[in-house]
């Protein structure tokens, strides 16, 4: 394990980055929109499961590119997707909050 | 010295990140799963000097696909490392419960990877 090794590695996963970008992209429209269905108090168990994967996968992989603050708040969303209470409408301020964040450090990541 | 590492993991971006941090940084040599189902074959085929394990998988997840790795005399002795995305302390006990080498939490440092794995496993 040398360290002139990592530039190549950082280059790499920049190439990841951009072919796993749609992917990712779509995991956080997949919060957003559970997020806005749990705001209108219509949110369906389905939606809760799939936005809870969403926010697991995302937790799993943002800080592996070095987006350590989406890992922190895609966990925060998936504790609250996973829990008792995660169709209850209060948590839509927040967990909207998150999606929005979300989407702009997956937007601006460089 | 090269080793060879089986990753098993259903998503596509964890398993290449992981893939081509170990190849790049440490030289080993790479065989990738997408399920515990076809990690249980790959295991078996290529004898890997350890296997990379996903926790939360469809189908056969992580801790399933470990107990059924034990059960084939072929793959029991090859040393498991659990990949989790689970942070909670219950989720914790229970990985090393199952007498995996070690648990490893995502999100991994690409740049750090190999070298949590050789310590893990007392590679030098």
């Amino acid at each position: 394990m040398t360290d002139d090794l990592q530039p190549a590695l950082s280059e790499a996963l920049n190439t990841l980055w951009t072919k796993f970008l749609p992917e990712l992209v779509s995991r956080v429209a997949t919060l957003e929109s559970a997020s806005a269905s749990l705001a209108a108090g219509d949110l369906s168990i389905t939606q809760q499961g799939e936005a809870n994967v969403a926010a697991h996968k995302l937790a799993g992989v943002l800080g592996t590119f070095g987006l350590t603050k989406g890992t922190v708040l895609a966990r925060e969303a998936e504790i609250m997707y996973s829990s008792e209470d995660g169709t209850d409408p209060e948590l839509a301020e927040r967990l909207g909050a998150i999606a929005e964040e979300l989407k702009a450090i997956v937007a601006n990541r460089k | 010295m090269s080793h060879r590492i089986l990753i098993i993991d259903d998503e596509d971006d964890i398993r290449e990140v992981a893939a081509l941090s170990l190849e790049t940084l440490a030289g080993w040599d790479v065989v990738v799963a997408n399920s515990g189902a076809q990690g249980l074959v790959r295991a078996a085929e290529c004898s890997p000097d350890a296997i990379l394990l996903d926790v939360m998988m469809p189908g056969m997840d992580g801790p399933s696909t470990f107990r059924e790795l034990r059960k084939n005399p072929i793959t029991a002795g090859i040393p498991v490392l659990l990949l989790t995305a689970k942070v909670q302390a219950n989720d914790q006990r229970r990985f090393a419960d199952l007498g995996v080498q070690a648990v490893l939490f995502k999100p991994f440092d690409p740049m750090t990877l190999s070298a949590q794995i050789a310590t893990a496993l007392g590679w030098s």
